[in-house]
């Protein structure tokens, strides 16, 4: 028994060519600045080299110093932010990987994210405080958002194995019937933002606090500020995930303990699928469902039961999204779907389908947006050149088994050589 | 020229390596003009990947290809088309809804104007088929003939596109007694008129009968080759498997115990559910015996395994194990009540191919509590259990349980199934074609299992289309035409040719007089 070397073993090629997609994204991104750059006379090749840094480093910048010149340094607000943005695309990047395992490509995880926003934005706003405490209302907000997109999920899932209806055809149309669905609950419910005159067509953040009252006979709802003479009914909201002392790390930031939530739940999920039967039993259905199906194994439960779960992953993202409390739903949106949503299939690629690569490749793509952010911010560039390069990325992921034929032919043609 | 020195095609000392392993070794196979040359070697041996490389599918580490003395270089199968190489594989590779005379001018037709010129190519076609004594009906579709005259399309095929090297992989797989002598004579004629054939095959009395030379490989070496009519299938099985083996299977006579399996008139649609593949079959298996059910391909057998073993429901009928009805039973559950199942097709049904050889040993058993606590999976027990199966039943890999399905032989993939079905120990086995495309050292094993198994009580239905599996294993045979029973015989009070008559459809017993007489 001859043992592999390091380099002829799948995963190293397979973190290799996420490595090379990473690197060619990168170059490309550079390249278009660079072009850009020139063509337009007030950026020049001054302006395409700052932009150059910008998007390799923008997440260490500092802003500009006194003489105009870029600055470069450990910036906690934008690693704060960076892990924030991350904790919803490791949810959805872990729905499509779970997805991808049990062979089920899973293209629903925005209309799964919008059921677990739905549900949860109402129950963190729906259950008066006085009848539970916020923290509780929490858990009670973060479960129905999971059931909301477990469900959700199952429902592609129930179509392909009792009907045989492809999995992708029926996650496409669940998005859509999703953002409508939920742009009609907002609008008949009363947890549209009526306080603030200039947020119309959003939800009120979970961590307002909501008075129910009546004042003259009229019952309304008010904020915090409840005027004299009002008669209290209930109090709603103010419900928040907790800063579990990670803002004191990342000043300035939005963090919050839904990060470590968001990564014990990768850690469960990689348990999952390696070390127990249940995992077992959704990669064999994945990898041979004929064969699975020969030994005994219910397939059609499998199916239905890892889309369900997918669900249930992408809308517990929606949920830690939302449930931050610093974070406001645009209701009216049944012209769009949440990229978060979409996101998670390049984190899932970018991954290998490895739950624990996805916490990586999220934090990496989270990053990439907060480059361009930085981008928009202290250059002429826009931020939509980041999209390119998460493009570039997508793209090349596709081609991650050619990527990974071209590495194992250089390692051949080495040794023939010796 | 010196004759002995005419070859047409050399493949000298070709080396071809995988990770952990070496499929070709210094292999050289020199084909003459106008001779038959069988390749014979175990699953395993090397066969395939030696004429992947000369279809230019590999390409070789060292060695040299040489066409009529020339050292060519063949890096893809159009290169391998362009010097006249064709061959034969053992699954047929025709369009079913074609015409016969549209699949042989498939990829090689005139054209005029956009336009088949479909006249011109039946002239050429007739032409050969008078020349060769290949009788084909030009004009029938593919799915209406014969699996033989589907073969004599292929051969026709190979002679519509001018090749001189003809090579057959395992072709007389799937034909009748009949057929097979068919096909010899055929392949004689090809010879005499120039073509050089290169036969690959595991059957030694096929081989002495039609080749001249034999070339033999073993665990991907070169172990030589004899002029066929100064050797013996003793002595070629000797240098195939490297030490002497039974060619006949010792077994005592049944001593059948009480029923295990009883099935009543069954009925089991097609994968299409067109119509019955399997039409009101009844028979019973018991302890200690081994029941054959023999027939040409497609004729209910593959169905009839699908509606016992619960992949497929039937439409009809009663199946029992041991008295208890599991005709509706799940796949789970009449695996609990007691079948184990080596099934027909390994790469869709017996192996995960992606999964290791470890994690492919407890397909089933992985939620028993010898393998998992807490439905987390116990992966010590796991890889003992593994190395104690690959100890006990000799199955060889590159990187021992770690090693993934798909890079393991087909021999060896096939042990790894019938060891982990055999090890299951349940009372009833249906085995499906158990040595289908092995060599004589991993079929002696097999069948050694197989008896074994029987003579420990188990009752074992066996599927197989090689008629000398049936005639050496069975203790009963039953033979299947177009989804009935129509026949059940002694294999010791039968012949060969008698169950060729049956699996024809040209004979049928009426089985429910005889139970009444």
């Amino acid at each position: 028994m001859k043992k592999e070397s390091f380099w002829d073993k799948t995963a190293t090629r397979s973190v290799l060519a996420s490595l090379v997609a990473i690197l060619t994204g990168m170059v490309a991104g550079g390249l278009i600045i660079l072009i850009v750059g020139l063509t337009n006379p007030t950026l020049g090749i001054k302006g395409a080299w700052e932009g150059i840094r910008l998007v390799a480093a923008g997440l260490f910048s500092t802003g500009r110093g006194s003489a105009g010149e870029l600055t470069f340094g450990f910036n906690p607000t934008s690693f704060g932010n960076m892990l924030f943005r991350a904790m919803p695309l490791v949810m959805t990047g872990l729905s499509v990987a779970l997805g991808n395992k049990a062979g089920l490509f899973n293209i629903g995880a925005p209309g799964q994210f919008l059921a677990g926003t739905a549900a949860s934005l109402s129950v963190a706003l729906s259950v008066p405080t006085s009848v539970l405490p916020a923290w509780l209302i929490w858990i009670l907000a973060f479960l129905a958002g999971m059931i909301a997109g477990a469900c959700w999920g199952a429902i592609p899932g129930l179509l392909k194995a009792f009907l045989n209806i492809n999995e992708v055809l029926a996650c496409i149309m669940t998005n859509w019937i999703a953002a409508n669905l939920v742009t009609w609950f907002f609008d008949v419910s009363n947890l549209k933002n009526a306080l603030e005159g200039t947020k119309s067509g959003y939800i009120y953040k979970t961590s307002t606090i909501l008075n129910d009252v009546v004042i003259d006979g009229v019952s309304s709802t008010v904020g915090a500020a409840v005027p004299e003479g009002a008669q209290m009914v209930a109090t709603r909201g103010g419900v928040a995930t907790g800063k579990m002392g990670l803002d004191a790390l990342f000043g300035g930031s939005q963090i919050n303990g839904g990060i470590l939530v968001a990564i014990l739940i990768a850690v469960v999920i990689y348990i999952l699928l390696s070390k127990t039967t249940l995992g077992y039993q959704l990669k064999a259905c994945g990898a041979n469902r004929y064969a699975a199906r020969y030994a005994g194994i219910r397939d059609k439960r499998n199916i239905v039961l890892t889309m369900a779960l997918a669900g249930a992953l992408s809308a517990a993202g929606a949920a830690l999204y939302y449930l931050s409390g610093n974070t406001e739903f645009f209701w009216n949106t049944y012209q769009s779907l949440p990229s978060e949503g979409f996101n998670g299939i390049p984190v899932a690629l970018l991954a290998i389908n490895n739950p624990i690569g996805v916490i990586f490749s999220a934090v990496f793509m989270s990053m990439l947006q907060i480059c361009g952010q930085k981008l928009t911010e202290l250059t002429a560039y826009n931020e939509y050149i980041t999209n390119v390069i998460i493009a570039v990325i997508v793209y090349l992921s596709a081609f991650m088994l050619v990527i990974k034929m071209w590495i194992g032919k250089l390692r051949s043609g080495k040794a023939v050589k010796k | 020229m010196d004759h002995e020195q005419d070859y047409v095609i050399e493949m000298l000392h070709i080396t071809k390596e995988f990770p952990g392993i070496k499929a070709n070794d210094d292999i050289t196979l020199q084909l003459r003009r106008g001779e038959i040359h069988a390749l014979l070697g175990e699953n395993g041996a090397g066969k395939s990947t030696l004429m992947s490389v000369l279809f230019g599918l590999y390409q070789p580490e060292a060695g040299e290809i040489r066409k009529d003395g020339k050292p060519v270089k063949i890096t893809n199968p159009n290169d391998a088309t362009a010097l006249h190489i064709g061959m034969v594989h053992q699954h047929f590779k025709l369009i079913e809804v074609f015409t016969v005379l549209d699949n042989i001018i498939l990829g090689a037709e005139d054209t005029r104007l956009g336009f088949v010129q479909r006249r011109d190519a039946r002239k050429k076609v007739e032409e050969l088929s008078k020349r060769y004594g290949l009788a084909v009906d030009l004009d029938a579709k593919v799915e209406d003939i014969t699996v033989g005259m589907q073969q004599r399309v292929e051969i026709l095929k190979m002679l519509y596109r001018e090749n001189e090297i003809l090579i057959f992989d395992e072709p007389t797989a799937v034909l009748t007694p009949q057929e097979i002598t068919e096909l010899m004579h055929i392949m004689k004629g090809l010879a005499s008129e120039g073509k050089s054939i290169l036969f690959i095959s595991h059957k030694l009395n096929e081989i002495m009968e039609v080749s001249d030379r034999v070339t033999v490989l073993r665990k991907g070496r070169y172990i030589g080759t004899v002029n066929t009519a100064e050797t013996t299938p003793s002595e070629l099985s000797r240098m195939m498997v490297g030490h002497d083996v039974q060619l006949v299977v010792d077994k005592t006579p049944a001593k059948p115990g009480k029923t295990v399996l009883k099935v009543e008139n069954l009925h089991v649609p097609s994968h299409l559910y067109k119509h019955d593949a399997v039409k009101g079959v009844s028979f019973e298996v018991r302890q200690g015996e081994i029941v054959c059910i023999a027939g040409i391909d497609g004729n209910g057998q593959s169905e009839l395994v699908f509606g016992l073993s619960g992949l497929e429901k039937c439409s009809g009928g009663k199946i029992e194990i041991n008295g208890v009805d599991i005709t509706h039973a799940p796949i789970r559950k009449r695996s609990e009540a007691g079948i184990s199942h080596i099934p027909e097709d390994r790469h869709k049904h017996g192996l995960v191919l992606d999964f290791s050889l470890e994690q492919n040993m407890v397909l089933q058993a992985f939620e028993e509590p010898r393998f998992q606590h807490l439905g987390f999976i116990k992966f010590g027990d796991v890889r003992k259990y593994t190395e104690r199966l690959i100890e006990e039943y000799d199955i060889r890999s590159g990187q021992g349980p770690i090693t993934t399905a798909r890079s393991m032989s087909g021999g060896n993939q096939q042990k790894a199934i019938v060891a982990r079905e055999i090890d299951r120990d349940l009372p009833l086995m249906l085995a499906v074609q158990p040595t289908r495309g092995l060599d004589v050292g991993a079929i002696e094993n097999i069948h050694r299992q197989i008896v074994a198994q029987r003579d420990a009580g188990k009752a074992v239905l066996l599927v197989s289309l090689e008629l000398d599996e049936v005639m050496n294993l069975s203790d009963r045979i039953l033979v299947m035409y177009e989804g009935e029973i129509v026949g059940e015989m002694d294999p010791k009070k039968t012949t060969v040719e008698e169950l060729g008559l049956y699996m024809a459809g040209a004979k049928r017993q009426d089985r429910q007089k005889e139970a009444r007489a």
